[in-house]
């Protein structure tokens, strides 16, 4: 599990909005894989289950941050500007990961495993337990977005 | 024939089967206009994955390898430390313009590139700054990126007076597994970008498995005689 971490954490930065946010659900992942290490067959893809387990930690976190944002979206909406999504964090990403953010959650995944991961569509959708269709129309989706995105669109 | 999107994709990663991807390339061949779009998703994939690369070489912080019970030793501690960055992958793409020989006419200059058996394989200056020279190291010949291959064996993205390309170590050598010739005249040392950098960085991603090698795994490659 150990060797697989600088994988996790590159995962875990394709994902998740900024590099703290990212290392937090590492952190995560690794307490519920422990917890659930019983669960994994031996045989089968470590890192693949691995992927998995940060995936769901990753929505779990997105859905109970999306309904506390909702609660407070007025108050903030001002301090947001300068805050931590302000110019100084935005110089520090790329733009490589500047346009991941920009994708819908289900796009994102779908490009983090195949493309910064290196997982084939097969492995891919497995993580996401989706049919193979419904993974090659998120990633062709999420590419076209992000050669617009980053200026490579015809 | 038309081809949708979803199609290319798929034959770009190399995720069509053998029957699927000879329809596509003939539908190329008769239309330079897919060949371009191929070329685009290569060339997309190969930028997301080296705007990653980065983050698998960093230091994983310690409470994260701390929590797995294992005090790791850090070779990042001993030596100064060099991960793969968005520099490095554009030195690469920058170091593609320098001129290339052209392989396939004839101009190969004596003492980098030789044929042995069953293909090209470096030799002279070539090889042994394939052997010797770090990654980054400026020269007669650049190393932009080492990694590992599927089958676990050492491949290296270069680039050189001679040529551009991938070289992976074999049992005779390095054996070129990608060349690439210059996209300018011999007399200047520099041109604007032509598209063998993006293309041999997309190539080399495809052959990649996991992250680029970082100093340290070089060092480390490089002890074992990159074998």
């Amino acid at each position: 599990m150990l060797a697989l971490l600088p994988r996790l954490r590159r995962f875990a930065r394709a994902l998740a909005r900024d590099a703290a946010d990212a290392d937090d659900l590492c952190q995560v992942t690794v307490e519920k894989a422990l917890l659930a290490r019983a669960s994994w067959q031996p045989g089968t893809r470590m890192d693949s289950w691995m992927y998995r387990i940060m995936r769901n930690a990753w929505i779990d976190t997105t859905r109970s941050r999306g309904r506390s944002a909702e609660t407070f979206v007025e108050a903030e909406a001002g301090a947001s500007v300068g805050g931590d999504g302000g110019a100084e964090a935005r110089v520090a990403l790329g733009e490589v990961e500047a346009a991941m953010r920009a994708l819908p959650a289900e796009q994102r995944e779908a490009v983090a495993l195949v493309l910064v991961e290196g997982l084939a569509y097969r492995e891919a959708a497995d993580v996401l337990d989706i049919p193979m269709g419904t993974l090659t129309s998120r990633l062709v989706r999420g590419r076209q977005a992000l050669m617009v995105q980053l200026g490579e669109a015809a | 024939m038309s081809i949708d999107d979803e199609t290319l994709m798929a034959y770009a990663d190399g995720e069509l089967d053998p029957l699927a991807a000879r329809r596509v390339e003939r539908a190329i061949a008769a239309d330079p206009a897919l060949a371009d779009r191929v070329d685009r998703h290569r060339a997309l994939r190969a930028r997301i994955a080296a705007g990653f690369a980065p983050i698998a070489e960093e230091r994983v912080p310690d409470r994260l390898s701390d929590m797995l019970g294992r005090k790791v030793v850090r070779l990042a501690d001993h030596a100064p430390r060099r991960a793969i960055p968005r520099w490095q992958v554009a030195a690469a793409m920058a170091a593609c313009l320098i001129v290339g020989l052209i392989l396939g006419l004839g101009v190969q200059p004596p003492g980098s590139v030789i044929a042995r058996g069953d293909g090209l394989y470096a030799s002279g200056p070539l090889a042994r700054a394939l052997d010797d020279q770090p990654g980054g190291a400026t020269g007669a010949v650049r190393v932009a990126v080492s990694f590992r291959d599927r089958q676990g064996g050492y491949c290296r993205v270069f680039s050189s007076v001679a040529a551009d390309g991938i070289a992976c170590r074999d049992a005779a050598g390095w054996a070129l597994r990608q060349t690439r010739p210059g996209t300018v005249a011999p007399t200047a040392a520099y041109a604007q970008a032509g598209s063998a950098g993006p293309d041999l960085m997309a190539a080399a991603q495809d052959m990649m498995a996991g992250a680029p090698l970082d100093a340290a795994g070089e060092v480390r490659a490089r002890a074992r005689g990159w074998r």
